[in-house]
């Protein structure tokens, strides 16, 4: 007898970031589209500067991607913890006060977790090398997940790949060098000439995007820089690599990974159309399934008052 | 005249059959060390209640200093100097990791060990819990290196919940990674087992014992006259107060039999074991209070009920389980059911608080002298959470930390950290346990 093959899970996606540049917001859009086609999960969101702003952001762009679930599923939806790294904060980053930013529920840092604990814990509940780590900003958080007990070994059992930004590692090199050294898997690099190379074109924001009144991503964008302006696209070249990687948009070399001059308009247009995908609704979340034992115990209850007027 | 003489700490009042042990008391303290005031040993317990808890009626909405508590949690108002609140723990161990459903047992075989259990119903497999750890090593101290006990009658075999076997949602500590060790319900075999000289009594003697209806303090008599001649009044009052309480356990035990026999003789309970919840939980908290007041053991875990438990309330009109009640799909009847048996729960464990801390021990009280730590392995039963787990510690673990607050870490906590910390205070220096990233720091010096 054959039984149907069980599909295997969408790649989960640990994107650690500053959160600083335009490039990081709209790869983190490009994740919610991805998780919307089922492409991909975002296992966890964790921030390298302690900037409770930039955790509000991600929050709320996260409860506007949610907001096609309703019902049943609405009802056990949880929203997952963001990390963000300890230290006093220092200067804002304008794009990130946003008004969407307000239907947050983060309030204060306890509302955030510890980036190196959350990204441990979310690799915990992925299959062996079926999950990514997007490394855009410094390596500051990963240098400390490699500190953890264990967290190596779990790395090297669950994470196919590590992809990071040249420029995002400039932030803390000695963090880098760590990570470089003692990551137990292998690493890809995206290649500083290929942010800017493959432009994220601002245009496409009144076209791509004019289905949405109050985009999280459109708003952060305008404010970035004054309009118009293409964004180049680091952390967008990262994610759509770790999601991707057999899709040859890019060339890889010595661990780099290079532009493809031929694949350029087909890059731009992945950029867009993950962006810019709308918020999915998703299947209802079935709720914990344990009426089954409710039931044994029922009929053990039933039983015993039988067995009870019997004897009386 | 000063001198160095002490009645030992180990000391018993025997007789036959019997050995009592003694609280602490001034004269085991030598006169001359009494400058240097030997300090009670540190205890710890963890009392676990099922299914969760209505998080709404348990965190206040503020940190720091305790102040006016929520709803689930207004039993322990007159406690609140005693009591710490810690928000924000989680056992990253009791989500589903992969392995589908089955919080239930998961949450519960996780709650102490910090791993994340086989899924079976065959070869089952956690790991060592930390109270055994403990209890290990500071178990050699005493009589008992550990208690575990419960207040429902669970099968130790087959499927519990959703393929975990039910040593999983029905035992909290954990011998070994393959042998849990199973909860004791039945107070009258608690007590023999803490009053006994370690032999278990024949059924003679047991009926003979009934027959003339006599206390174990009957057999002691002799061994206490002459004690009490060697004490100070101090000590003589503290002596008579303990000795009055155990005979007061025994008669609530003896009451729990008569009424099992004219109550419901069929029904599926040991003798002992009292009909009413209220009855059962003080007998079972009053010999909690005996162990470590005599300094019987200083380890112990009581699973209230067991893990995915089914059952009514009907002592305060809830006939439904408890466990379908807490899926109750933000339906607000079914909420304020769960509200209430959260809160009839809390009651019982503010009683046991109460009178811990009316107990006097060195300079405080013995409550002074333990963390008992009240808690669930789930947060939200409807949703089945395993972050933000209801976590209380009452007592000061040895005068050590100052209690009376809420502290609430940032998500995903690890609970084992917390478990570092007790550890720590019991005096077992352990570097990393379970899925633990450092230390609480709530029991540092305050």
């Amino acid at each position: 007898m054959q039984f149907p093959a069980i599909a295997k899970p969408p790649v989960g996606i640990v994107f650690d970031s500053a959160m600083d540049r335009i490039d990081d917001v709209i790869a983190l859009a490009m994740l919610h589209g991805f998780e919307g086609k089922e492409q991909a999960r975002i296992a966890a969101v964790s921030i390298s500067r302690p900037d409770l702003e930039a955790a509000r952001f991600c929050d709320a762009l996260r409860i506007f991607y949610s907001s096609a679930i309703t019902g049943p599923a609405a009802m056990f939806m949880h929203a997952p913890a963001v990390g963000l790294a300890d230290g006093k904060p220092g200067g804002g980053v304008p794009m990130l006060d946003v008004a969407e930013t307000n239907k947050s529920a983060i309030k204060s840092v306890i509302d955030t977790a510890d980036p190196a604990t959350l990204i441990r814990n979310s690799l915990m509940a992925y299959h062996d090398q079926n999950a990514a780590v997007v490394l855009s900003g410094p390596a500051t958080n990963l240098a400390k997940l490699l500190d953890m007990y264990d967290a190596k070994e779990l790395v090297k059992r669950k994470v196919r790949l590590l992809c990071m930004t040249e420029i995002g590692l400039d932030g803390d090199p000695a963090a880098a060098r760590v990570v470089r050294a003692g990551w137990p898997g292998p690493i890809a690099t995206v290649d500083r000439q290929v942010g800017e190379s493959l432009p994220f074109p601002g245009a496409s924001l009144d076209k791509d995007f004019a289905w949405a009144t109050a985009h999280p991503m459109v708003d952060a964008y305008r404010v970035y820089r004054p309009m118009p302006y293409d964004a180049p696209s680091w952390a967008m070249a990262a994610v759509l690599y770790a999601v991707r990687p057999k899709e040859k948009y890019f060339q890889l070399s010595d661990g780099k990974v290079l532009l493809d001059p031929a694949q350029k308009e087909n890059i731009i247009r992945a950029y867009i159309d993950l962006a810019s995908a709308k918020p999915v609704p998703r299947k209802p979340r079935k709720p914990p399934d344990d009426k089954k034992d409710d039931k044994k115990a029922e009929k053990k209850d039933e039983k015993n008052a039988e067995k009870k007027d019997q004897k009386q | 005249m000063i001198t160095n003489k002490a009645l030992p700490r180990r000391t018993f009042l025997r007789g036959m059959g019997t050995a009592v042990a003694l609280p602490f008391l001034d004269a085991m303290t030598p006169a001359i060390a009494a400058t240097r005031r030997a300090s009670p040993p540190v205890r710890m317990a963890f009392v676990y209640v099922p299914n969760g808890i209505i998080m709404d009626g348990w965190n206040p909405d503020y940190e720091g200093t305790l102040a006016a508590l929520p709803r689930i949690l207004k039993p322990m108002e007159p406690l609140r100097q005693d009591i710490t609140l810690l928000g924000n723990l989680t056992h990253n161990t009791g989500r589903a990791l992969l392995d589908g459903a089955g919080d239930h047992g998961r949450c519960c075989a996780s709650y102490l060990t910090g791993v994340q259990p086989r899924k079976t119903v065959i070869d089952i497999k956690s790991g060592v819990s930390f109270d055994q750890i403990v209890a290990n090593q500071v178990g050699k101290q005493t009589r008992f290196p550990s208690l575990e006990l419960g207040m429902e009658d669970a099968r130790q075999a087959g499927d519990c919940d959703s393929g975990y076997s039910c040593a999983y949602t029905n035992n909290l500590a954990w011998k070994s990674e393959t042998q849990p060790l199973p909860p004791v319900l039945d107070p009258r075999a608690l007590f023999e087992r803490l009053f006994g000289n370690g032999m278990a009594l024949t059924p003679e003697a047991r009926a003979r014992q009934n027959l003339y209806r006599r206390s174990i303090l009957d057999y002691v008599t002799d061994d206490t006259r002459k004690l009490e001649s060697d004490l100070g009044p101090t000590d003589r009052r503290k002596l008579d107060e303990y000795l009055s309480s155990i005979r007061e356990i025994e008669r609530q035990i003896q009451k729990a039999e008569t009424d099992n026999a004219q109550i419901d003789p069929h029904m599926e309970k040991p003798y002992g074991i009292p009909a009413d919840f209220a009855e059962h939980f003080k007998l079972m908290t009053d010999m909690m209070t005996v162990a470590f007041q005599s300094d019987l053991t200083r380890v112990i875990t009581f699973l209230v009920t067991h893990e995915g438990t089914s059952r009514t309330y009907r002592e305060i009109d809830i006939p439904d389980g408890h466990h379908p009640l807490t899926h109750h799909r933000n339906q607000p009847d079914l909420i304020e059911k769960v509200t209430q048996i959260n809160t009839y729960h809390l009651r019982q464990f503010a009683a046991w608080i109460a009178k811990m801390k009316s107990i006097r021990e060195g300079d405080g009280s013995l409550l002074d002298n333990c963390m008992i730590v009240y808690g669930a392995g789930l947060s939200d039963g409807n949703r089945h959470l395993h972050e933000d787990l209801p976590t209380l510690i009452a007592g000061r673990g040895g005068n050590h930390f100052k209690p009376g607050r809420r502290i609430v870490y940032r998500r995903e906590t690890p609970m084992c950290n917390l478990y570092l910390a007790m550890m720590d205070r019991m005096g077992v220096h352990v570097e990393h346990f379970g899925d633990s990233t450092g230390r609480l720091d709530v029991l540092d010096l305050a």
